[in-house]
């Protein structure tokens, strides 16, 4: 049966054209051509009463033309087609012999979209695949446009190539960003690909059945079986698959260590005027890297008696500081034949000052550990001083 | 012990009080340890023993730490003693009655400190939101997925009947010399001297950038601050990711021009600071204590308080600062790196750029505006209190005042002082950007994320004193050692990262993928007052 959008001079509008198809296929009609004017949407949702295939031949379509196609629809298209052939695919079997607009199988999930030429931009981008239905596949014979694939989460695309030589990318620029599933077979030059969503590949034995199973059935449909052998020299083929969930960066890893070891100025910028070993110290720190450090009675005058108290010290041998160190920094020191000593370890002492703070006769003070050393470490690039045990 | 006297200053006057509670402490000592301003001390504390038995009270002498009274060892509330603490019995508390402000000025000498303005308090890009989103009308973009132009101008842009271009046999020729421009991320770190950083801070904002570079090919750029530069940096290829600064003091250019023979490449661009948004009227100041022999190397200086003035010795006219300054820049990169000015947001700012933008030699490369809001290692308080301007409106009348000579774009506008105060740099990047600012410059948000505790409620402000607790603006190598280089560049590096998300989540919405520069549609405020200033919309 034939349907045509034009009467005369007076063309259908979209909702006539289709409500005259939707009555025809009621009626049990399930060969159709329909000559149309550019009324968007033809092809589907449609379903013969008795569940019998449905055949479409279309000509001169607009927008959207096998939108919402449902299993048991082949459609036929002559010529090309402008934007969104095959959006939300749902099964249907769509051939368009010419090239097709943008967003060719836009958000497709089940059935076959057959493109013999080149399709635009942003083609094939969310296809999906329901588990519950076969997925949903998209050929093209020659190119996608840009931004082609974006946010792909299932299904197949199968892009040939043909008469893309001089292309720089088949797949347009910008292709598969955010695509997280599904798979795209290319052939061609691939440029502009999402590196950070996608990777490309050689086919597998598996990818090559895949193709050369269904390449002669997309060739005679598209009416070019003559390229059958061009396009299946399976070497110049390309598998492009989404990062997997687990190979998706989640934080991005920084190692500055390895990047300062391996590509900085060898010995950091300021080698030569300020000398670092680059040690990191911890905020409670002992030895040189003490904020201050306590001394113990200045003036010690040696007496003959063993464990006497010096002369000239404040020193009453209490103790306190001895008992109050919270680093066990202290010793009183006692050689057979000198006078008693305290000294705190360098290599233990905090620096904190408890020792001065609680010494009842003012013998332990604190002295800043900064000034001197400092210019001893930072001269000429030397380095720092290493302090003895304190006094 | 000597009678209290009422006008003595005791730990109540102080800006900071240590709470503490001598019932968790087990006197380890540690909070001593780590105080870098000798605020807290050990002592005996005197305590009724007993109240039975003879005619005297007994005692007993308790060990106890405690805060000091003194003004020099006034506590900063950088809160290292309640870090290191293990049974949290110490914390600093801020204490509403202080008298600080008066006794700072003991001696007759004004009061300085580092940090932020600690008066201002509301932000003027806070009560302005992206209101205007991509939805029926145009597509927005996905941030996440699409791919983004992310790039600012530093360098002289021509318009476009100055270009030399010239139609030859049906082919377009180049027939003159265009002055340089690079294209580079519009977020430039900048610019703090070596000096006023120690040299583990410096280095670490360096790694971060050149690793921001050849890492994540960012091409983030900093600039350098004038104090010099480390010898390993000017000899090394990472000098192309450097951006050097000339002040009025010169510092460490002899050094510059000295390794100019041996450079590997050349830097990224020259920017000559007029003045500071922190404290204009003030000249730089790198207080003695912080002039440690290899500042005073690269330096070439003596120990002592290092003012630069607050004018360029020499420039006394726009003109002059254009003609001569540019000009000598210029040339002595053989007119091959771009050359911008930096001043401080002024009441006049929108006259200098007219100028800048008039200049008939086509040399300045961009102009930097610093606002209020800027931090600075070392001021005079009362300049940082009091002196200066808000960004936002003078980056507004500025990029208009290049509209209206139809110039927009061709002396670069960058934008600084107060970027990423809450932390959320990248709205205040875009929001800056939609208003007519190419790009930002952000510093005391790096040493923020390198580890310094300061803020805007009075918190540290000591990088004056030399003795900050993280090791950042410090010359002392004890407690620089407190640093790690590679923890702070990793910072930067992560936050610039996070950055340029969130600068996508922003340019997603209103549906540019290049910068919105301008775009002050994309802008409403709630504040009415701040939408007829910056002349946009007004919503409620």
């Amino acid at each position: 049966m034939k349907i045509s959008a034009l009467l005369g001079e007076e063309r259908l509008s979209t909702q006539e054209l289709l409500e005259s198809i939707r009555q025809a296929v009621r009626e049990g009609e399930r060969e159709l051509y329909i000559d149309a004017a550019g009324q968007q949407d033809i092809g589907g949702p449609l379903w013969h009463p008795a569940g019998r295939p449905l055949r479409l031949v279309v000509h001169n379509p607009g927008q959207r033309v096998g939108a919402m196609c449902l299993e048991g629809t082949e459609l036929w298209v002559e010529g090309s087609a402008p934007a969104d052939v095959g959006w939300l695919n749902a099964g249907g079997r769509i051939i368009l012999k010419g090239d097709a607009g943008d967003t060719a199988g836009h958000c497709a999930a089940s059935g076959t979209i057959y493109i013999g030429g080149r399709a635009g931009a942003r083609s094939g981008s969310l296809m999906k695949h329901d588990p519950l239905y076969p997925e949903p596949e998209l050929w093209v014979l020659k190119s996608c446009g840009s931004f082609s694939f974006e946010f792909m989460s299932g299904g197949v695309a199968v892009i040939c190539g043909y008469d893309s030589e001089g292309l720089e990318a088949v797949l347009g620029d910008r292709a598969c960003a955010g695509m997280v599933g599904g798979r795209i077979y290319c052939r061609g030059s691939l440029a502009g690909l999402s590196g950070r969503d996608v990777k490309a590949s050689g086919l597998t034995a598996e990818d090559i059945g895949f193709l050369s199973g269904k390449m002669g059935d997309f060739l005679g449909a598209v009416g070019r079986p003559e390229l059958r052998e061009e396009l299946t020299d399976w070497a110049e083929w390309r598998i492009i698959e989404p990062l997997s969930y687990e190979e998706r960066p989640r934080k991005t890893i920084t190692d500055m260590r390895s990047f300062r070891m391996s590509r900085w100025v060898p010995g950091g910028i300021f080698d030569g005027v300020y000398h670092d070993d680059g040690a990191v110290i911890p905020l409670v720190a002992q030895g040189d890297d003490r904020q201050k450090i306590p001394l113990w009675s200045e003036k010690v005058f040696a007496r003959p008696e063993s464990g006497s108290r010096p002369a000239g010290s404040s020193c009453s041998d209490c103790r306190i500081c001895l008992k109050s160190c919270p680093a066990h920094a202290i010793t009183r020191v006692a050689a057979p034949g000198e006078t008693y000593r305290y000294a705190a370890a360098a290599a233990l002492c905090i620096g904190c000052g408890i020792c001065a703070g609680v010494c009842p006769a003012g013998t332990w003070s604190m002295r800043g550990n900064s000034e001197d050393n400092i210019q001893l470490a930072v001269s000429a690039g030397r380095p720092a001083k290493r302090a003895g045990a304190c006094p | 012990m000597a009678p209290v006297m009422a006008q003595d200053v005791t730990v109540n006057d102080l800006p900071w009080l240590l709470e503490y509670s001598p019932e968790r402490c087990q006197m380890c000592g540690k909070c001593l340890a780590v105080c870098t301003f000798q605020a807290i001390e050990a002592a005996t504390e005197r305590r009724l023993a007993s109240p039975g038995g003879g005619n005297a009270p007994a005692y007993r002498l308790a060990p106890v730490i405690r805060q000091s009274g003194k003004l020099a060892e006034a506590c900063v509330g950088c809160g290292m003693c309640a870090k290191v603490c293990p049974n949290r019995a110490i914390r600093p508390v801020r204490n509403p009655d202080s008298r600080s402000e008066l006794l700072v000025r003991s001696g007759g000498l004004p009061a300085k400190r580092g940090g932020r303005n600690n008066l201002l308090k509301g932000r003027t890009l806070d009560e302005i939101v992206v209101g205007r989103i991509s939805q029926m009308t145009d597509p927005a973009l996905d941030s996440e997925r699409h791919t983004f132009d992310i790039r600012a101008p530093f360098g002289r842009v021509l318009g476009a009947g100055a270009l030399p271009l010239a139609a030859e046999g049906g082919l377009l020729q180049v027939t003159g010399k265009t002055p340089p421009v690079r294209w580079i991320y519009p977020v430039i770190f900048g610019d703090m001297s070596v000096g006023a950083l120690s040299p583990r801070a410096w280095e670490a904002i360096c790694l971060a950038t050149a690793y921001l570079n050849e890492v994540h090919h960012l091409p983030v750029r900093m600039c350098t601050g004038e104090g010099g530069l480390p010898p390993g940096l000017l000899r090394s290829e990472h000098l192309q990711y450097m951006i050097l600064q000339i002040a009025s003091g010169h510092f460490g250019w002899n050094r510059i021009i000295a390794a100019m023979p041996e450079m590997q490449t050349d830097p990224a661009g020259i920017l000559i600071k007029i003045g500071q948004g922190a404290k204009p009227g003030d000249g730089g100041l790198l207080p003695a204590v912080k002039v440690a022999e290899h500042i005073r190397a690269i330096r070439g200086v003596p120990k002592a308080d290092l003012l630069s003035p607050p004018n360029h010795q020499g420039l006394y006219s726009i003109e002059e600062s254009v003609q001569k300054m540019h000009l000598s820049m210029g040339a002595a990169f053989g007119f091959r790196v771009p050359v911008a000015i930096k001043c401080a947001a002024s009441s006049t700012s929108v006259s200098v750029y007219n100028n800048l933008l008039r200049d008939p030699y086509q040399i300045c490369g961009g102009f930097f505006l610093d606002g209020i809001q800027g931090g600075t290692g070392a001021a005079n308080t009362v300049s940082l209190e009091h002196t200066g301007h808000p960004l936002v409106s003078k980056v507004r009348e500025c990029y208009l005042a290049a509209v209206n000579q139809g110039r927009q774009g061709q002396v670069p506008l960058w934008a600084g002082g107060g970027i990423g105060m809450t932390g959320q740099a990248a709205a205040d990047a875009f929001k800056l950007i939609c208003l007519g600012a190419n790009g930002v410059f952000i510093a005391k948000l790096l040493i923020q994320l390198c580890g310094c505790v300061g803020n805007e409620n009075g918190r540290c402000n000591a990088c004056h004193t030399g003795r900050c607790p993280v090791g950042i603006c410090t010359q002392d190598p004890r407690l620089i050692r407190r640093l790690d280089v590679d923890k702070a560049a990793q910072n930067i590096v992560d936050y610039m990262l996070a950055f340029d998300s969130e600068l996508r989540k922003l340019m997603a919405p209103v549906g540019n993928s290049s910068l919105p520069v301008g775009r002050s549609d994309a802008l409403v405020s709630v504040d009415k007052a701040v939408a007829d200033a910056l002349a946009i919309a007004y919503a409620c």
